[in-house]
């Protein structure tokens, strides 16, 4: 290649390293940050960011981010006993949980919790979604067994997942209903099983490959360019701008 | 002077009868040596053997001797010997370890120390040998079969070995995915083993073929003495592999209906319709073949036709009970031993099961672990396992991979068999050689032809 190669998924231009640094200054401050409409334009943002990732990748995450959220906000108002500002709704007192009630400082504040686990699952997508985990990992530069072990584990609910969507199929094929905990209990010895040979047979793969061989190499990455280290002067502003006045 | 010596092999698994048996063989700078046999022949294990793999991976008791390029295997481990040889197996998704496939390609360089300025060029030209070059950014999770498996072509080619092992590298490819992967190994100078269940194939690409069965090289001869031998010995590993050799009728009288797919259409979360308007009837004592390139939808029609998916549009009508047998049973297995897995179809009746389990040649393996079985011979225990209720219509998806001609043939015989039993049998397949009533093609959406 004449080039090292950038990733196409990466957000925006940074590399690996300093986007998963960005993330986590943004997730630091969503969990900082008091005014609502700041912790809004973070979730506004990181939601922007999941929407580059492929739709049938990225749904998961959103549906996962959205509903927390949205639950929090929700639910939390009910069993907030802050109280503070004007009763909007007064319910029926409920022994040990107390009175249900909703005002509007509990809905502010149920506002603010919601949008901050919404921000902080986004930011999550996207590390999940659109970093390069490979290089991100590996450019820690120790510890390369602990660091390939996190990429595998990583790839290991996907495909268990896959592998129990076959299995359930597999079974109902034969005209075998699944049903009930019982039913679905009894699918995890053959998947670990099935876990199990996947593993033999990549560890196979991977010695086949030199894994484990004196005198590894890696692969030259891209220096890190003016944006990346933009991004995280920006990260730095941002977590003290949330510390100090948001 | 050689590339490969084997000297007097013979290997067997810990606690497994000899897997090979007294092999002695030279493999020569540049050569094309195709490796054919039936499932569980020794094939793999002696690719293994190669490799340093056996005995170092898997144990196992090992006499003789296996050199390569100077490497006796006996003291060099197989990560020693990786850039000597390189191995692409079976099944691309037990084989991949990164998540992206520039990656995936790297991942080799980097373990066998190469410089790190002539890693990327590298890749970049492994990639393009196999026309692979548009996958080097897409993530390995996302892509089909034949991608993957051609990515994992490039990891090995990346490697620049001397000996390349190719371990039924196109299983699941297409005919057109296949031949793409064969010109790629076409044009490379490394010595070649491959392994491969498609015969006409694996022989076209050859310039020496060796033969082995029961763990014994019964040939290790040039292409057109071992075509007359094998013509001879074994005719359907002589044939080109594109000709069905059990007869069905042409012309059939009209029978009563079992399935009825009207104008089905089918699209899974968010995405393009798999499926669109497909029309599909199967009567009583027909063998339908459902054909098509990767991704034309014929799982998904198999698993309409069988219910467990439900279409968005469109109707689906069974005149009877429906069984489907799963892509890849041999991955999907329930229970412990094989005969509770295939009485699991039954409620548990273990005299159906070992009735079953022996039409399928595997009344040797009632009591053993399904996943100690090869990989043909899963596939065998697959379709005992859904056969054995007897069901109206039987399903099939892509039935014949990892089978070994005979085996094919009799898979086909009996499911000829079975429809003449006034029953049905549909079957998703990329191999045209797969005898059948009609055959449907995919993709075009189309009848091709009747009869064959």
């Amino acid at each position: 290649m004449k080039r090292v190669p950038r990733l196409r998924f990466s957000p925006g231009p940074f590399s690996p390293g300093p986007a998963a640094l960005s993330l986590g200054a943004i997730g630091t401050s969503a969990l900082l940050i008091d005014r609502l409409w700041a912790i809004g334009v973070l979730a506004a943002g990181l939601f922007a960011l999941t929407l580059r990732a492929p739709r049938h990748r990225r749904w998961p995450y959103l549906y996962g981010a959205l509903s927390a959220g949205l639950s929090v906000f929700l639910l939390s108002p009910l069993f907030n006993t802050a109280g503070g500002g004007t009763l909007l709704w007064e319910g029926p007192t409920i022994p040990v949980v107390g009175t249900l009630d909703i005002t509007t400082d509990e809905l502010q504040q149920a506002a603010l919790n919601g949008l901050r686990l919404t921000a902080l699952a986004l930011a999550f997508a996207v590390y999940g979604l659109l970093l390069d985990h490979d290089r991100l990992v590996s450019g820690a530069r120790a510890a390369r067994r602990s660091a390939l072990a996190v990429a595998l584990a990583t790839r290991l609910v996907p495909s268990l997942q896959r592998d129990a969507v076959g299995l359930v199929e597999a079974v109902r094929g034969r005209g075998v209903e699944i049903g009930g905990v019982r039913g679905y209990a009894l699918l995890l010895s053959p998947l670990v099983a099935g876990s199990l040979e996947r593993a033999t047979n990549l560890a196979e793969a991977m010695e086949s490959r030199g894994f484990g061989r004196a005198g590894a190499t890696r692969a030259p990455q891209p220096p890190w360019a003016r944006a990346d280290w933009l991004a995280l002067v920006g990260s730095a502003a941002l977590v003290v701008v949330a510390l100090t006045w948001l | 002077m050689a590339l490969a010596v084997v000297e007097r092999l013979s290997f067997s698994y810990p606690g497994a009868v000899a897997g090979l048996r007294d092999i002695s063989l030279q493999l020569e700078p540049g050569e094309r040596v195709a490796l054919l046999g039936p499932s569980g022949s020794g094939k793999s294990t002696l690719l293994r053997a190669l490799s340093g793999l056996v005995p170092h991976f898997h144990g196992g008791r090992f006499e003789g001797r296996v050199v390569v390029a100077g490497l006796d295997t006996r003291r060099a481990r197989p990560a020693e010997m990786a850039g000597t040889v390189a191995t692409v197996f079976q099944d691309p998704e037990d084989q991949v370890v990164m998540t992206l496939a520039m990656n995936e390609v790297a991942f080799g360089l980097e373990n066998i120390g190469v410089e790190p300025g002539a890693i990327w060029p590298r890749v970049e030209r492994a990639l393009e040998a196999v026309g692979a070059s548009h996958l080097a950014e897409r993530r390995t999770v996302e892509l089909s079969g034949g991608e993957l498996q051609r990515v994992c072509l490039a990891a090995a080619l990346a490697l620049e070995p001397q000996l390349l092992l190719l371990d039924e590298p196109t299983s699941q490819l297409d005919p057109d995915g296949a031949a793409a992967f064969f010109d790629a190994v076409d044009a490379l100078g490394a010595t070649i083993v491959l392994s491969e269940q498609r015969v006409g194939r694996a022989l076209a690409q050859a310039d020496r073929v060796l033969f082995l069965e029961d763990g014994r090289l019964r040939l290790d001869a040039p292409r057109a003495e071992a075509e007359e031998w094998l013509a001879e010995h074994r005719p359907r590993y002589a044939s080109s592999g594109f000709e069905p050799d059990v007869a069905v009728e042409e012309e059939r009288p009209e029978t009563a209906m079992l399935l009825e797919l009207n104008g089905v259409t089918f699209a899974y979360q968010g995405g393009p319709p798999a499926v669109d308007g497909v029309d599909l009837e199967l009567r009583r004592g027909e063998v339908v073949a459902l054909e098509g390139a990767n991704g034309s939808g014929k799982t998904t029609l198999a698993k309409l036709a069988s219910g467990l998916l439900e279409p968005s549009r469109g109707s689906v009508r069974r005149h009877g009970r429906v069984a489907y047998l799963t892509q890849d049973p041999g991955r999907y297995l329930a229970k412990e031993t094989v005969l509770a897995e295939v009485a699991l179809g039954v409620g548990g009746d273990e005299a159906r099961a070992r009735a079953a389990l022996d039409r399928f040649g595997l009344s040797f393996a009632y009591d053993r672990h399904p996943r100690d079985l090869s990989s043909g011979e899963r596939e065998r225990l697959g379709v005992a396992a859904v056969a054995v209720s007897e069901p109206d219509v039987l399903v099939l998806d892509e039935p014949t991979r990892g089978l070994d001609p005979d085996r094919k043939a009799e898979l086909a015989a009996w499911l000829t068999a079975y429809a003449a039993a006034g029953r049905a049998v549909l079957v998703a397949t990329h191999d045209r050689s797969f005898a059948a009533h009609r055959r449907i093609g995919l993709g075009a959406v189309e009848e091709v032809r009747a009869g064959r």
